[in-house]
C-alpha cells in the first residue's frame, strides 16, 4: 500500500495515440515511397530524372464532387507522368487556416511543387509567400488569387489554371434569358461572398442577362456553396417572390438545394433552374427535366493540367501565366455528348 | 516525502499520461516519416497549434466551471473583423488590438451575464451568441474578407523573439499566465470550486456571478487574441473564420483531462491536448493520409482518450 | 469473543483487509451477523465502519478476506449483485437523484412493470404511499427530492432500502439528521422488520439508541474489531471506553461565557413557505439552541438569515447594521459563518483536498495580489486538522476519501478560520463520535468566550439542552417559545415543538 499504484496513472491519451499511430502508420505506408532526397528541390532541377518528383495538390475540400473529379484527373496525370502526388484538403471549404497549415506541412515535406485551389483569394497569399521562400513553385487552380494583394506581398505563382468563370456566368445568363423569352424575374444564389469565383460568375451572369432588359434580378443572396443552405435560401426566396420565373445558382450544390425547395413548394418545373459545374447529380436532374441546365467546367482537366504544368515547372520549363480550361452550357439537348 | 511524491504523481497523473502519449505519438511519427522530427517542422507544429491552444485556455476555464462556450469561433470572427476595420480606419496598432480584445471580452461578458443574471444554461446562451457574433461579424465586414495589413500586425504571426516565432511566444505567455492563475490565485480556486460544487461554493461566500462573468469574458478575450494571431497569419480577417473552432477547443480541453461535469482540468493538460491534435494533423498530412481518414483518426483519438480516462477513474476503488 | 452458535449466522466476514492508497482502513476484521438480530456497530470517526459496510454491499472490494452468506462463500461483485443476494443498505451520505421525484428515487432501477413491460406507475404510487405512511412521514411521493430537507431525504433513503425484501439491512447512521419523532417511527419499523427475521446492522454515534434497539454491539477501532458484546448488561461507560480508549465523564462540558450586547438581530423574517415571521436576537458570547421537529423551518430560517435563500420581508442586522437583502458573500463579510447541514450537497467540494476545503471561505484573505500564500494556507489547514483531530493522511488528501465524521469536521473547520462574530451551526455534530463531540463543544465554549454569538440547530435534544444558554423552539415557521437553560427540559421542548399552545400553557 505504500508503493506506487500504477493503476491510477492515466495512460489515456497515450493509448489513444498508440492506436491512432498504428492506424495511420498502416495507411500512411501505402502511400509512402522513399522520401525525396533533401536538397533535390526546385531550382537545382539539373537532374530531374534522378528521382520521382513529388507534387502536392491542396484542394478546397473533398466533400464536393467537383474536387473529387479534379482529384481523379490529377491522379491520372500523376500516374501517366510518373510523379508522386499528395492530395490534401480541409474538412470544410471555409477553412482557410487549415489550408494554410497544409501548405506549411507540405513545405516541411519538401515537395517539389504545390498546386492549390485557394479557399480564400487573399488569405492564401501568406502561404504562397512561405512556399516561395522555401523555393517551391506554386500553381493556382480554379480560383484566382487576389492579384493586388499578391503583388503587395511579393507572392509569386507560376500560373493560373481554371475555367473562365466570368465567361461561364455570361453564357449561363444568355442561355437563361433566351429560355425565359427575354422577360421574367430571376433570383440568384451566390457563393461565399468575397470569393473570386463567386464574384466572377455573378458578374458574368449579370452581363449575360443585361442584353435582355426585361429580365430582372429580384433577389440575390449567398448560400455559401452548400446544398442545404441553397435549399433554405431558395425556400425563403419563393416565399418572398411568388412570381419567380427562374433561379441561377453559382454552383450545382446550391442549384440542387433550390430544386428541392421548389418541389417542396409544389412548383416543380414551373421555375427554371440553372446551375454551374455540371456535376453528375446536376446532369441527372437535367436529364429528368428538373433542372434547365448547368455550365460545365472540366475539373478533371484542371486536375491533370495542374499536375502536368507543375511537373514542367519543376523541370524549369516556361509556362503561360494563365491557362484556360473550357466552359460549356449543358442542357437537355446536349446532355448525351 | 514518499507520500508527497505519490500525491504529486496522483495530482499530475493526467498530465503525465498526456505527455507520455504525446511523446509516443512523436516517436511513432519519427519512425514513419523523416520529415516530422526536424526543428523547422516542430516550430511549424507549434505555430499551427497556437490558435487552438489560445482559445482552448479560455475553454478550459469555462469547462472547469461546468460550463461550455460554443461561441468562441464566432467571437473570433467578430473580433478579427473589428481588428481589421480598426486598422483600415488607420487606428494605431495598439488601439486596434485593444478594440479587438475588448470586443471579444464584451461578447464573452454578455454570455456570462445571460448565464448568471438570465439563468440560461451555458449551452443555450453561447449557442445563441454563436449565431449573434457570427451575424455581427458579417454585418461589420459586409460579408467580405478584409485583407492587407501593415507589417507591424503581421509581425505578430511572422516575426520572432530571439528565434521563437511570435505565435508561439504569445501562446506560451497565455499558457503560463493561464496555468498560474488557475492553480495559484484565489480566482482559480473559485473557478474549480464552482465546478466542483456550485452550492457549496456559493455558501462559502464565493460571488458566483462575478466569477462566471469573468470566466466567459476571459474566454471571449482569448478568442479575440486568437483572432489577432489568425488575422496576422492570413493577412486577412474573414467574417466566416473560426467556424467549428469551438469544437477543436473543446476537444483539446477534453483530451487534456478536463471533465465536462466541471471541477477538473488544467491549462497544461489542455496544451498537451492541443499539441496532440496539432501533431496528429501535421503527421497525417506529412504521411499523405486522406483527409477523410484524418477526421476519423482525430475523432477516434478524442473518444479513446476520454474512454480510457474514465475507465481508469472508475477502477479506483 | 463469546462463541455464538454459528449455524444461525446469516453473514460472516473473516480476515477482511482493505487498503486505500496510503491508508489501511480495515486490518483483519472478523464479524458475524445472526439471523433476526439488530447488531450495532460503533467506533470513532474513521474507525472503518462505513468501509466494512461498503464491502458487504459491493461498493468496495476487499483487499483480502472472505465473506460468507449462510455458510456459502460469496464474492460481491457490485451493489446490484448485493441486492440480488438480499443485502440492502442505507449509506451514510445521501445518494438520491435530486431532480427525480421521491417515488422515482425509491424505485430507481427496479421499477415494477406492467405485463407490457412499461413502468407500472400505479403500482409505484401505491407501494410508495404505503411505505411512507408506514414510516409516518408526510411526504408526497410525487415531489422532487431537491425540494426536501435533509431529514426528509434521509427518510426517503430509508424507504428506498425498505422497498424491497432484504435479508440483511444495513443502516449507516440513519438517524444522524433525524429528530426524536422520526427516530421513534424508525425504531418501530426496525422492530417490525426484525420480527420478520431480517438481520440489521445499525451504525450510530448516538449510543443511547444502541441500548434501545440493539441485541449485540461490536466496537471498532483503527480498522480492527475491539469487542463484541450482548447489549444486555453492557454499560455506556464501557462502550465509550472501548471506542475512544479513555474515560469520558462529562458529555456536555458547558462553560457559560459572559454575555455581551446584541450581535445578530432578526426582525419579523419571512422567506418562502417555511419561515413565517421570525424575530430573534443573539448576543455576544451566547449559545442559542434552535430546536424543532423535522420540517419546522429551522434550516430554512438559518439559510434566510445567511442570505442563502431570498427573503420575502423582514430585516437582518449585525451590530445594528442592516444586512438585508443579502447574499452569503455579504453575510460572510459582515462576520457570519454557516455550517451547513448537508455536507455533501452544500458543505464540501468533493474533488478538493482537505486543505482546499478548509480554507475556501478565507482564501481571499490568504492571498496577496490575488496569489494564494501557500504557506499560510497549509498552516491554516494543519491547524484545523490538529484542533479537530481530523483523521486524514495529509492535508492534501481528497476530502471525499475521509470518513463521514471527519468530513463533518472539515465542514466545521471551514468556518473557524474566518474570524466570524456570528456562527450558525446546522447539525454541527452530525455523524461525529462521542469523543470528538466533546472537542467540538469545548471549541464552542472557547468561541463563546471570545464573544462569538452562536446559533445551534440540532436534532439531538440532549445536545441542545446540554450546550445552550437559551433554547428557541420552532414550530411551523414561527418561534413557538423560548426556554432558559435553567427551565428547559426535554419534555418542555418537545411540548412546544409539537403543539405551541399546549406547550406554552
Ligand atoms: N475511498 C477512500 N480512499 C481513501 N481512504 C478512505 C476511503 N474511504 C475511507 N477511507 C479511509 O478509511 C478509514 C475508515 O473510514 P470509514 O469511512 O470506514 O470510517 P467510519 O468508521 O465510517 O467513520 P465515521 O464514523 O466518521 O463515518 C478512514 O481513515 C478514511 O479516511
Ligand atoms: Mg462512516
Amino acid at each position: 500500500m505504500r508503493r506506487l499504484n500504477f493503476s491510477r496513472f492515466p495512460f489515456a491519451a497515450l493509448l489513444a495515440i498508440c492506436a491512432a499511430c498504428a492506424l495511420t502508420g498502416g495507411l500512411g505506408a501505402c502511400n509512402r515511397e522513399d522520401p525525396v532526397e533533401p536538397g533535390a528541390t526546385f531550382g537545382d532541377g539539373a537532374s530531374p530524372a534522378a528521382h520521382r518528383p513529388t507534387i502536392a495538390f491542396i484542394m478546397k475540400t473533398l466533400n464536393n464532387p467537383f474536387f473529387v473529379d479534379m482529384e481523379v484527373g490529377a491522379r491520372e496525370a500523376a500516374e501517366r507522368l510518373g510523379v508522386e502526388l499528395i492530395v490534401q484538403a480541409p474538412e470544410r471549404e471555409l477553412d482557410i487556416e487549415r489550408q494554410m497549415q497544409m501548405v506549411e506541412n507540405m513545405i516541411q515535406r519538401k515537395v517539389d511543387a504545390i498546386v492549390i485551389t485557394p479557399n480564400g483569394s487573399a488569405e492564401i497569399i501568406p502561404a504562397i509567400v512561405k512556399a516561395n521562400a522555401a523555393g517551391i513553385p506554386v500553381l493556382i487552380v480554379d480560383t484566382r488569387i487576389d492579384a493586388e494583394a499578391a503583388r503587395e506581398a511579393g507572392a509569386m505563382t507560376v500560373t493560373f489554371i481554371g475555367s473562365d468563370n466570368h465567361e461561364g456566368g455570361r453564357i449561363a445568363g444568355e442561355f437563361l434569358a433566351g429560355r425565359l423569352g427575354d422577360r421574367g424575374e430571376v433570383a440568384v444564389l451566390e457563393g461565399i461572398p468575397g470569393h473570386e469565383t463567386a464574384d466572377a460568375r455573378l458578374g458574368g451572369f449579370k452581363e449575360g442577362i443585361a442584353e435582355a432588359s426585361a429580365v430582372r434580378i429580384v433577389a440575390s443572396q449567398p448560400a455559401n456553396w452548400e446544398r442545404d443552405q441553397g435549399f433554405n435560401v431558395a425556400q425563403n426566396m419563393l416565399q418572398a417572390h411568388p412570381d419567380l420565373n427562374a433561379i441561377f445558382a453559382a454552383n450545382d450544390m446550391m442549384a440542387l438545394g433550390a430544386i428541392e425547395a421548389i418541389s417542396a413548394a409544389g412548383k416543380s418545373r414551373q421555375i427554371l433552374v440553372v446551375g454551374f459545374d455540371a456535376t453528375d447529380d446536376a446532369r441527372e436532374a437535367i436529364g429528368a427535366g428538373r433542372m434547365l441546365g448547368s455550365v460545365a467546367q472540366y475539373p478533371a482537366a484542371m486536375g491533370s493540367v495542374g499536375v502536368e504544368k507543375a511537373l514542367e515547372a519543376v523541370n524549369g520549363a516556361a509556362i503561360d501565366e494563365e491557362i484556360g480550361t473550357k466552359v460549356e452550357m449543358i442542357h437537355e439537348a446536349n446532355l448525351a455528348d | 516525502m514518499s507520500t508527497s511524491r505519490r500525491e504529486w504523481l496522483l495530482l499530475h497523473g493526467r498530465e503525465l499520461g498526456g505527455i507520455g502519449g504525446l511523446i509516443l505519438l512523436c516517436f511513432g511519427l519519427w519512425i514513419l516519416t523523416p520529415y516530422f522530427l526536424t526543428v523547422s517542422n516542430l516550430v511549424n507544429v507549434a505555430q499551427q497549434t497556437a490558435i487552438n491552444a489560445i482559445i482552448a485556455v479560455g475553454m478550459t476555464y469555462v469547462i472547469i466551471t461546468a460550463g461550455i462556450d460554443l461561441s468562441v469561433g464566432s467571437i473570433l470572427a467578430f473580433s478579427g473583423v473589428i481588428l481589421a476595420r480598426a486598422l483600415n480606419a488607420d487606428a494605431p496598432l495598439p488601439v486596434a488590438l485593444f478594440a479587438a480584445i475588448g470586443a471579444g471580452a464584451a461578447l464573452g461578458v454578455v454570455n456570462g451575464m445571460l448565464i448568471t443574471y438570465g439563468r440560461l444554461p451555458p449551452f443555450i446562451s453561447t449557442l445563441g451568441m454563436m449565431s449573434v457574433a457570427r451575424g455581427l461579424a458579417l454585418i461589420v465586414s459586409d460579408g467580405r474578407p478584409i485583407s492587407g495589413f501593415s507589417e507591424s500586425l503581421r509581425f505578430l504571426a511572422n516575426g520572432d523573439l530571439i528565434g521563437i516565432p511570435m505565435p508561439v511566444v504569445i501562446t506560451g505567455i497565455v499558457m503560463i499566465a493561464g496555468q498560474f492563475c488557475l492553480k495559484r490565485t484565489w480566482f482559480g480556486r473559485y473557478v474549480y470550486a464552482i465546478g466542483g460544487n456550485e452550492e457549496a461554493a456559493r455558501l462559502s461566500g464565493i460571488n458566483i456571478t462575478f466569477v462566471k462573468v469573468a470566466v466567459y469574458g476571459l474566454a471571449g478575450a482569448l478568442s479575440a487574441l486568437a483572432a489577432i494571431v489568425l488575422t496576422a497569419r492570413l493577412n486577412s480577417a474573414q467574417p466566416t473564420a473560426g467556424a467549428m473552432y469551438e469544437l477543436d477547443a473543446i476537444a483539446a480541453t477534453v483530451i487534456g483531462g478536463s471533465s465536462l461535469m466541471g471541477g477538473e482540468g488544467s491549462v497544461v493538460g489542455t496544451l498537451i491536448g492541443a499539441l496532440i491534435m496539432g501533431v496528429l494533423r501535421n503527421g497525417l498530412n506529412l504521411l499523405d493520409v486522406s483527409s477523410f481518414v484524418q477526421q476519423t483518426v482525430i475523432g477516434s483519438a478524442i473518444i479513446a482518450a476520454v474512454l480510457i480516462d474514465m475507465a481508469i477513474k472508475r477502477r479506483r476503488v | 469473543m463469546p462463541g455464538p452458535a454459528s449455524q444461525d449466522a446469516v453473514l460472516t466476514l473473516s480476515g477482511v483487509r482493505k487498503e486505500f492508497p496510503g491508508v489501511l482502513a480495515l486490518d483483519g476484521v472478523d464479524f458475524e451477523l445472526r439471523g433476526g438480530e439488530v447488531h450495532a456497530l460503533v467506533g470513532e470517526n474513521g474507525a472503518g465502519k462505513s468501509t466494512l459496510m461498503k464491502i458487504i454491499s459491493g461498493a468496495y472490494r476487499m483487499t483480502r478476506g472472505e465473506m460468507r452468506m449462510e455458510g456459502r462463500e460469496v464474492r460481491v461483485r457490485n451493489p446490484r449483485h448485493a441486492q440480488d443476494l438480499g443485502i440492502s443498505i442505507i449509506y451514510q451520505e445521501l445518494n438520491l437523484v435530486p431532480h427525480l421525484t421521491v417515488e422515482e428515487n425509491i424505485f430507481l432501477g427496479r421499477e415494477p412493470r406492467t405485463p407490457l413491460g412499461l413502468i407500472d406507475a400505479g403500482q409505484i404510487r401505491s407501494k410508495c404511499e404505503r411505505l411512507l405512511v408506514d414510516l409516518g412521514v408526510g411526504i408526497s411521493p410525487a415531489v422532487r427530492v431537491s425540494t426536501l430537507g435533509v431529514a426528509e431525504m434521509q427518510m426517503v433513503e430509508i424507504a428506498k432500502a425498505l422497498a424491497f425484501e432484504a435479508r440483511v439491512l444495513i443502516m449507516d447512521e440513519p438517524t444522524s439528521a433525524l429528530t426524536d419523532r422520526e427516530t421513534e417511527t424508525l425504531f418501530a419499523t426496525i422492530t417490525d422488520i426484525k420480527s420478520r427475521g431480517v438481520s440489521i446492522i445499525y451504525i450510530s454515534h448516538r449510543l443511547e439508541e444502541i441500548f434501545r434497539i440493539a441485541d449485540r454491539a461490536t466496537v471498532m477501532r483503527d480498522g480492527r474489531i475491539v469487542a463484541t458484546h450482548d447489549v444486555e448488561g453492557l454499560s455506556t461507560g464501557q462502550l465509550i471506553r472501548e471506542m475512544v480508549d479513555r474515560e469520558v465523564n462529562d458529555h456536555y462540558p458547558k462553560q457559560p461565557a459572559p454575555i455581551g450586547s446584541v450581535v445578530l438581530g432578526v426582525e419579523n423574517l419571512r422567506a418562502g413557505t417555511r419561515v413565517r415571521g421570525v424575530s430573534l436576537e443573539l448576543r455576544a458570547g451566547e449559545v442559542v439552541g434552535l430546536a424543532g421537529l423535522m420540517g419546522s423551518g429551522r434550516t430554512e430560517l438559518a439559510r434566510a438569515i445567511f442570505g442563502a435563500d431570498p427573503i420575502d420581508s423582514g430585516r437582518v442586522t449585525i451590530h445594528g447594521v442592516d444586512l438585508t437583502p443579502s447574499s452569503p458573500n455579504a453575510a460572510i463579510r459582515a462576520g457570519m459563518g454557516f455550517v451547513t447541514e448537508d455536507r455533501k450537497g452544500e458543505g464540501l467540494v468533493l474533488q478538493f483536498s482537505v486543505c482546499q476545503n478548509v480554507t475556501l471561505p478565507a482564501i481571499r484573505s490568504m492571498s496577496r495580489a490575488g496569489v494564494i500564500d501557500r504557506a499560510a494556507e497549509r498552516a491554516a489547514a494543519n491547524r484545523a486538522i490538529a484542533d479537530l483531530h481530523i483523521k486524514t493522511p495529509t492535508a492534501e488528501a481528497q476530502v471525499s476519501n475521509l470518513s463521514g465524521g471527519n468530513q463533518q469536521k472539515v465542514v466545521l473547520s471551514k468556518w473557524l478560520g474566518i474570524g466570524a462574530r456570528v456562527l450558525i451551526f446546522d447539525e454541527p455534530t452530525r455523524g461525529i463520535d462521542v469523543g470528538a463531540k466533546i472537542e467540538i463543544y469545548t471549541l464552542m465554549n472557547k468561541l463563546a468566550g471570545e464573544g462569538v454569538a452562536i446559533l445551534m440547530i440540532s436534532s439531538d435534544l440532549p445536545e441542545v439542552l446540554g450546550m445552550s444558554d437559551r433554547i428557541l423552539v420552532m414550530n411551523e415557521g414561527r418561534i413557538a417559545g423560548e426556554l432558559s437553560r435553567a427551565e428547559a427540559t426535554q419534555e418542555k421542548v418537545l411540548a412546544l415543538a409539537v403543539d405551541p399552545v399546549a406547550g406554552a400553557a
